[in-house]
């Protein structure tokens, strides 16, 4: 029977993968290419499940409010690129304070803008419902929208850089920033392009998640701690490598809450990722610098 | 007289590619040994190798009788061979005094250094070494306000600071002007004469200028190896390295 | 100084090093105006408010300057350091929880921690009786601490496991934390925390928070002026060069970051006896962060400016917070974004700079520098006329 519910709890886990892939995929990209971590990263999800739920109000829905928030939040992205990021990609650490600066100031513009109640942005009529996995388990058609979704922007990233010019100019810089400038290749405005496509499809996580829980201004940063460590744990610079992590993390979150509960889930998990970086320093998936 | 410095089929790979393909290389104790190739001959990834910043596929690296293979970077350094970088590194906001004071030979450990004075000895040492590579005048400038031939300068005397049995320079005259790298040449001779120094150089004014005996790489394996004179006759070298053309 | 016809110096220069003292002048004179007031402070006022907020600003000044050893110093940014405060503070605050309850029993007459009893326990857990003994929970509070920077260390510092990846992990460390407490409130009073315990007020509690502030700042001195500190600075520069010179970067970090979090744990301990009340929020991120800006605004790596940046800050946030509100979080984050883009080096770390430029006197340094550059492109840029070298400027 244990061992049951423990398989059921893995199918339902899909899901959860999905979600941090989700969540993970626009941070993976600009930490993979501009090696900067983006602490407001959770509010830029935050502003876009925001906008999901103006959307929503505006009569719009969860297909609608994904490209919208992706604009939206876009544009916010390069507002503080701009202003702020472009100066100090060379000083990571700093990167992290600042942005986290910005987390705040975003957190406590929204509350001023929208209050400090609950928002609730509701999944579109035709997802709702589910079907049964597997006899007992019940499977929300959202989670199987969020499972499609993940695999979407997966294919969206790996279609850009892969198969795109742009995405050329952005693997060039990735493997040698130094020769690629030298070539020719603006690496500044790849770097402002990367953050924008990252903020961007924070955005899009934000609208996609929205209709999960509700909508507060504090929800961001549990995501972005997640997205951060299955970055930690699958490695930068490589698609791969937020698939690996979100799997892994995801699945093994989902089934050690089950078993023991979520606050000792989070603790293995984490350890689970310490031990693993002893041996992998830089992630599953990620390449190890000459230094 | 047993090598110094013995490096037996040394095979390494980095990020993929094959760097080094079984090399063997022998230092003897006093030797001023250059080291020639053209670029990704694996000159460099050799002197990384030697000093543990990677471990080999296979081969083994012997030092003073010593298996070091493997070794970490500040374990070998303990046994009497300093790295000079290709570029300048050197603790930028420390100043230049207290850049050599902390390469000195000596005390390492954490317990070891907590309680640590600088002597009146090890102070005149470092005073005679500013001296000999013409620093001591900025002896209380912060690193980073050096020009690029001083910051070159610079390591070097860390290095000797740290007196070494074995000095590995990497391209330590690059970006500098001609007579920088003349002075730095005439350095170099005078610290070869009481330690061994394996020199990885481009330019050919130095190599003659100071060069005795020389090895040169191609693709991660010896090519050729003897005198300057010899070396630049052999027709295999002068393929490797120009073309098919007159090497003046 | 003078120069021959190729530049280099005529005749033998001086052998002296310039060093800063131990304990600069200006430094003493200000530490002692500074402990003058706030130790007189009871003296002549009686606003208890104020007197809770400096005791509180210490604790805080001592957590800001273990952030500063390790990042300031060494360069580790670690975002989870109020695991350490915190858990020092849990210790203390547990400890005179427990033997509070011993002379003030429940409702139901259990001498056991009200929060103990909401969760139906009828017993002291048995890891926790050790805590009824003053001297065992204060070595408790510093050791348990320590030990836990020690493994965190070996298991990080040990793999070259630094920069964002560190700073990233140990957020994830603090909000474990952070969640564990919430969760297990059997165990630590979860969200509300533990309160309502008696604890120490007063001015001779202050003197001696006072003392041990002063006390750490003289160690962290030492510890920074010292050959060690010099290891570690160099670490922070460079730390490719640092190995390559036969140093053991892991253990300098690991040790400098275990004095670090035993400073925490202090600060920590400390804290929870003088203010009485600590939960979940000593332990997270959010704290740990703050502590960052903290010495950021103070100035990072001069070690009085933490401290001054964690009373300027938090005096500040006192003032100010009640009447802006919200606003007062929007300064927050904006002073995150100004100290990383303007003002990098603190408060003190500019006023410090500033002293050093009028010290060595600009256009002098700016002819040296041209020198230098001429040299090296060995031209003469003078025009007739122009100062030379050695020349008195006017």
């Amino acid at each position: 029977m244990m061992l049951q519910s423990i398989m059921t709890q893995f199918l339902s886990g899909f899901s959860v993968v999905a979600i941090l892939v989700i969540a993970a995929i626009g941070l993976a990209i600009v930490f993979g290419v501009a090696g900067v971590i983006n602490m407001a990263h959770g509010e830029f999800i935050m502003v876009g499940a925001y906008t999901a739920a103006v959307v929503g109000k505006l009569g719009g829905n969860t297909f609608i409010a994904m490209p919208v928030a992706f604009i939206v939040v876009g544009l916010l992205g390069l507002v503080i690129e701009r202003g702020i990021v472009q100066w100090i990609y060379d000083r990571p650490l700093e990167t992290l304070l600042a942005t986290w600066g910005v987390g705040i100031i975003l957190q406590t513009v929204m509350k001023l803008i929208f209050g400090p109640e609950l928002y609730y942005a509701g999944a579109p009529k035709i997802l709702n419902g589910g079907f049964h996995l597997i006899g007992r388990l019940p499977f929300p058609y959202y989670r199987l929208f969020l499972i499609i979704v993940a695999a979407l922007m997966l294919g969206l990233v790996f279609f850009v850089i892969f198969k795109t010019d742009f995405g050329l100019k952005v693997r060039a810089v990735r493997r040698n920033r130094a020769i690629a400038g030298c070539l020719g290749i603006d690496t500044a405005r790849v770097d402002m392009m990367i953050f924008v496509f990252g903020s961007g499809l924070a955005g899009v996580a934000g609208a996609v998640l929205a209709p999960i829980k509700s909508v507060s201004t504090t929800m961001g940063f549990p995501y972005a701690v997640d997205s951060f460590m299955v970055l930690v744990l699958g490695g930068v610079g490589n698609l791969l490598g937020v698939l690996a992590g979100g799997a892994v993390i995801g699945e093994a979150e989902t089934v050690l809450s089950f078993i023991f509960n979520n606050v000792i889930g989070q603790l293995l998990v984490f350890l689970f990722i310490v031990i693993v970086i002893r041996i992998v320093p830089r992630g599953i998936f990620g390449y190890y610098e000459r230094r | 007289m047993a090598a110094l410095l013995e490096v037996t089929g040394l095979t390494t790979k980095v990020s993929g590619f094959t760097i080094l393909n079984g090399l063997d290389l022998s230092v003897d104790e006093h030797e001023l040994r250059v080291l020639l190739g053209p670029n990704g001959a694996g000159k460099t990834t050799l002197i990384a190798m030697i000093t543990g910043q990677f471990k080999p596929v296979s081969g083994t690296i012997r030092f003073a009788g010593q298996d070091i293979t493997g070794w970490a970077p500040d374990a070998i350094f303990q046994t009497g061979i300093s790295r000079k970088f290709q570029v300048p590194n050197m603790y930028e906001t420390l100043s230049v005094f207290d850049n050599v004071m902390v390469s000195l030979r000596g005390r390492r450990r954490v317990f070891a250094t907590l309680f640590q004075l600088l002597r009146a000895p090890e102070r005149d040492r470092i005073w005679d070494i500013l001296e000999f590579v013409g620093l001591a005048d900025k002896a209380n400038d912060p690193a980073d306000t050096l020009s690029h031939g001083e910051r070159q300068w610079l390591e070097l005397s860390m290095l000797i600071a740290s007196d070494p049995k074995l000095l590995l320079l990497d391209e330590p005259t690059t970006g500098m002007t001609e007579s920088d790298k003349h002075r730095t040449a005439e350095l170099i001779q005078e610290i070869a004469k009481s330690h061994t120094v394996l020199l990885v150089e481009h330019d050919m004014h130095i190599v003659r200028q100071i060069g005795k005996r020389i090895t040169v790489l191609h693709q991660g394996q010896r090519l050729a190896e003897g005198p300057l004179a010899e070396v630049m006759s052999n027709d295999l070298v002068r393929q490797v390295y120009l073309g098919k053309g007159k090497f003046q | 100084m003078v120069r021959d016809k190729a530049g280099k110096p005529a005749g033998k220069p001086r052998r002296s090093i310039r060093r800063a003292p131990l304990f600069p002048f200006w430094a003493v004179i200000g530490g002692a105006a500074l402990v003058a007031s706030i130790g007189a402070y009871p003296y002549y006022s009686t606003n208890i408010y104020v007197l809770t907020l400096l005791g509180k600003f210490l604790c805080y000044a001592i957590f800001a300057l273990s952030i500063d050893l390790i990042w300031g110093f060494t360069g580790i940014l670690s975002l989870g350091q109020a695991v350490y405060f915190g858990l020092g503070a849990y210790m203390v605050a547990l400890s005179l929880k427990l033997n509070y309850a011993l002379t003030h029993p429940t409702r139901f007459g259990n001498k056991i921690p009200d929060f103990m009893e909401w969760n139906s326990l009828t017993q002291v857990p048995g890891f926790m009786t050790p805590l009824y003994s003053t001297p065992l929970a204060i070595a408790a509070a510093l050791v348990v601490p320590t030990l836990l920077a020690l493994l965190f260390g070996a298991i990080t510092f040990k793999r070259h496991i630094y920069g964002v990846y560190c700073a990233v992990i140990t957020l994830a460390e603090s909000l474990i934390l952070q969640n564990f407490i919430i969760e297990y409130q059997a165990y630590t009073g979860g969200f509300n925390g533990i309160t309502d315990y008696s604890n120490y007020v007063g001015p001779s509690v202050l003197w001696f928070i006072l003392g041990v502030t002063v006390l750490f700042v003289i160690v962290a001195r030492v510890l920074t002026h010292s050959r060690v500190g010099t290891v570690l600075k160099s670490i922070r520069d460079n730390d490719l060069r640092a190995e390559f010179m036969g140093y053991n970067v892991a253990n300098y970090r690991i040790f400098v970051f275990c004095v670090s979090a035993f400073m925490a744990a202090a600060a920590g301990g400390m804290y929870a006896a003088w203010v009485g009340i600590i939960s979940f929020l000593n332990v997270g991120p959010i704290f740990s962060i703050e502590g960052v800006i903290w010495t950021a605004v103070g100035g990072r790596g001069t070690l009085i400016g933490p401290v001054i940046g964690t009373f300027l800050v938090k005096g500040a946030e006192a003032f100010l917070s009640d009447r802006l509100a919200d606003w007062w979080q929007i300064i927050v984050g904006a002073l995150f974004i100004l100290v990383v883009l303007v003002m990098r080096d603190g408060i003190v770390g500019t006023v410090m700079e500033w002293v050093q430029q009028r010290r060595r006197g600009s256009y002098r340094q700016i002819l040296a520098d041209a020198d230098r550059t001429a040299h090296d492109l060995q031209m003469d840029w003078r025009t007739e006329g122009a100062p030379r070298p050695g020349e008195e400027v006017r």
